[in-house]
């Protein structure tokens, strides 16, 4: 059912004009109540096919709680969360596991590379959960990511950046329609994180939708949109 | 299609592998406990149903449960050698595994007198095929120049096998010189007499149609065997039947107790192992709690999880029952030779009867844990390193 999705030729750049685009993301009321906590008030977000979105806001501002949510790893205390116009918050966790595999690349604020399997095979992973595990496929992209020469590197043997690439080059081998970034250049040095930036826009460019959390405001001008968070709710926004 | 579950398969099997490699200390010890569970499930499945069952069916099978002797009333305390053929013609063949009459009398041996009985070698075989025997049984009918002679009686006599004797019965006055064919060691009063055939006996005390008792060896279960006593009395009242007390029942008995004993040491050892692989499980899982959230995250639903972790159970089962299986053949020997002085030979269905309870035990003490990763939350246990 979401494959189809997925085939449909993608606007080369929807632009800014986020109104004419389909709403991938939408929440409405959306709240996450831990106990005393209220990580998330009532947040309202709609976030466009092929928008670049990044969210900003201090630490324990909700940010990860949120990508959280968005991601299906999951539910929100209330409130609605609609993927593609269908709402999320109801379904069993069979289906959310579903979409996980299918529509979403994750990359975590931390790395969580599972540590007996080396580079090649943590890309396999999610193409194994996906579909069915391909070495070349997955080959392909560490290149993408510049690992090719560390492909059958276990991940303690790879350097905080290398790790942060796999990670990437695991959120996207599956090919997925919307990536979440929790800050993927927080561990990193600016060479690195360069090229992290560039991997992104690339892949805006080619059309996917992007949300990514980062505490950086150069990287959080790259996207063309900024939601500002606080105390679990929306701020402000800014639209480039 | 094929490929593709080839190629699943292939990446399932290569993650079991690192994951447990990961944790040979922990796989060991969950192996461990399998195998101390496969082992005395095995070993004593073995000695059940090789020795015990062989045992209880010989024991069942053996020794004389029927004895028939003259009516009280009878002058010389003799009934007709004619009445004994037609007892056992009474018997169903199947049912009747061996009978022998048997006619005694006492004999001089030069140094001292011992008692002789005239008997039906091939029947006496067939009720005491437990007897040890050195030398071989009579087994011609006729034979008037062979005997066999109790243990104890040819250890007094200083008799070796192949040795001659002369008998004299003292009554009559007859004489009969015999070679010792074989030595009988019963345990019991048989270790003291001298054994020839019927026709020999008779000629030697001189009782040409009469004998003294017979022992019968009849297949009968429950009181079968007190209606075929009385059955044979109503029918022959110069003879008084009745049913004997076979070793076997009360040995049987023992076996019983003992077979309910082995049946409750496995089943102890069994809820053992699946407490051991239970804890193990568990730790591995609370270990893994990160990775399993990560492949959640993935995209890995209850049913990869759960399968992942029952391929795991079960490699470690596997691993486990075939050492156990090893070492359960080991110590069914030890028990073998210590509790029945026997070899114990491996019956074929010892190997599904214990697969299926190592089995039974890792799956149930994988639940509770398999059930613990399945209800992990990704969002919950994806924090810090
Ligand atoms: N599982 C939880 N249980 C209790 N409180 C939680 C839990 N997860 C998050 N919180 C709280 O919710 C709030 C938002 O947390 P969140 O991790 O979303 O912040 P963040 O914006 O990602 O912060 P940072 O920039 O430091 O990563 C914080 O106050 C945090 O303490
Ligand atoms: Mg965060």
């Amino acid at each position: 059912m979401f494959e189809a999705a997925e085939t449909e030729p993608r606007p080369a750049d929807p632009g800014p004009a986020r109104d004419r685009a389909k709403s991938v993301i939408r929440t409405e009321g959306l709240s996450m109540i831990f106990g005393a906590v209220r990580a998330l008030d009532r947040l309202d977000i709609d976030i466009a096919e092929g928008e670049f979105v990044s969210i900003m806001g201090p630490s324990g501002s909700g940010k990860t709680t949120l990508l959280n949510i968005l991601s299906c790893l999951d539910t929100p205390s209330e409130g609605v969360y609609r993927l593609d116009g269908v709402d999320v918050s109801g379904m069993s966790e069979q289906q959310r596991a579903m979409i996980r595999r299918e529509k979403i690349g994750l990359v975590f604020q931390q790395f969580h590379l599972i540590p007996y399997l080396t580079a090649l095979e943590n890309v396999m992973l999610a193409q194994h959960y996906h579909s069915v595990a391909d070495a070349g496929e997955a080959r392909e992209h560490l290149g993408n990511v510049g690992l090719a020469d560390r492909a059958d590197h276990l991940p303690s043997q790879l350097s905080g950046g290398e790790k942060q690439r796999v990670c990437i080059a695991r959120a996207l081998v599956n090919e997925p329609a919307i990536i979440l970034a929790d800050e993927p250049t927080g561990n990193l040095d600016e060479e690195n994180e360069k090229v992290v930036v560039e991997l992104l826009q690339r892949l805006h460019g080619e059309g996917r939708t992007i949300a990514l959390v980062t505490h950086n405001p150069e990287m959080g001008a790259l996207a063309g949109r900024t939601i500002y968070l606080r105390h679990g709710r929306l701020d402000r926004q800014v639209i480039r | 299609m094929a490929v593709r579950s080839g190629v699943v398969a292939g990446f399932r099997w290569l993650m079991l592998r690192k994951a447990l490699s990961r944790r040979k200390a922990r796989a060991a010890v969950a192996i461990a406990s399998i195998m101390v569970g496969a082992a005395v499930v095995s070993a004593l499945a073995a000695l059940y149903f090789d020795i015990s069952i062989k045992m209880s069916q010989e024991l069942r099978a053996y020794g004389a449960n029927f004895f028939v002797g003259a009516d009280p009333a009878s002058p010389d305390r003799r009934f007709p050698a004619a009445r004994y053929d037609a007892i056992l013609a009474e018997i169903p063949a199947d049912r009747l595994t061996g009978a022998s009459p048997f006619l005694y009398g006492v004999v001089s041996l030069g140094i001292g007198n011992a008692v002789l009985a005239g008997v039906d070698f091939e029947g006496m075989r067939r009720i005491y095929p437990y007897w040890r025997v050195e030398g071989g049984w009579i087994s011609v009918a006729f034979d008037d120049r062979n005997a066999m002679i109790g243990k104890q009686l040819a250890e007094k006599l200083e008799l070796q096998l192949g040795a001659t004797i002369e008998v004299y019965a003292p009554e009559t006055g007859e004489k009969a010189e015999l070679r010792i064919k074989g030595i009988i060691e019963s345990g019991g009063p048989e270790d003291e007499q001298m054994f020839v055939s019927m026709d020999l006996a008779r000629r030697l005390f001189a009782v040409p149609e009469r004998i003294d008792l017979a022992m019968l060896s009849v297949v009968a279960e429950g009181d079968e065997a007190a209606r075929l006593a009385e059955t044979i009395n109503s029918a022959h009242p110069e003879a008084d039947a009745k049913p004997i007390r076979k070793i076997s029942q009360s040995d049987g008995q023992i076996l019983d107790k003992i077979e309910g004993f082995m049946a409750l040491v496995a089943f102890v050892i069994l809820v053992i192992t699946t407490l051991c692989v239970n804890a193990i499980m568990s730790a591995i899982v609370v270990e893994r709690t990160p990775e399993i959230g990560l492949q959640k995250a993935l995209g890995a639903d209850d049913r990869e999880i759960m399968t992942q972790f029952l391929s795991e159970t079960a490699l470690i089962c596997a691993i486990g029952l075939a050492l156990g299986l090893a070492l359960g053949f080991a110590l069914a020997q030890v028990l073998g030779q210590t509790v029945f002085g026997a070899w114990v030979n491996l019956r074929p269905l010892v190997i599904p009867l214990t697969a299926f309870a190592s089995l039974a035990a890792a799956l149930i003490a994988a639940i509770i844990p398999i059930r613990s990763a399945v209800r992990i939350v990704p969002a919950r246990v994806l924090k810090g390193e």
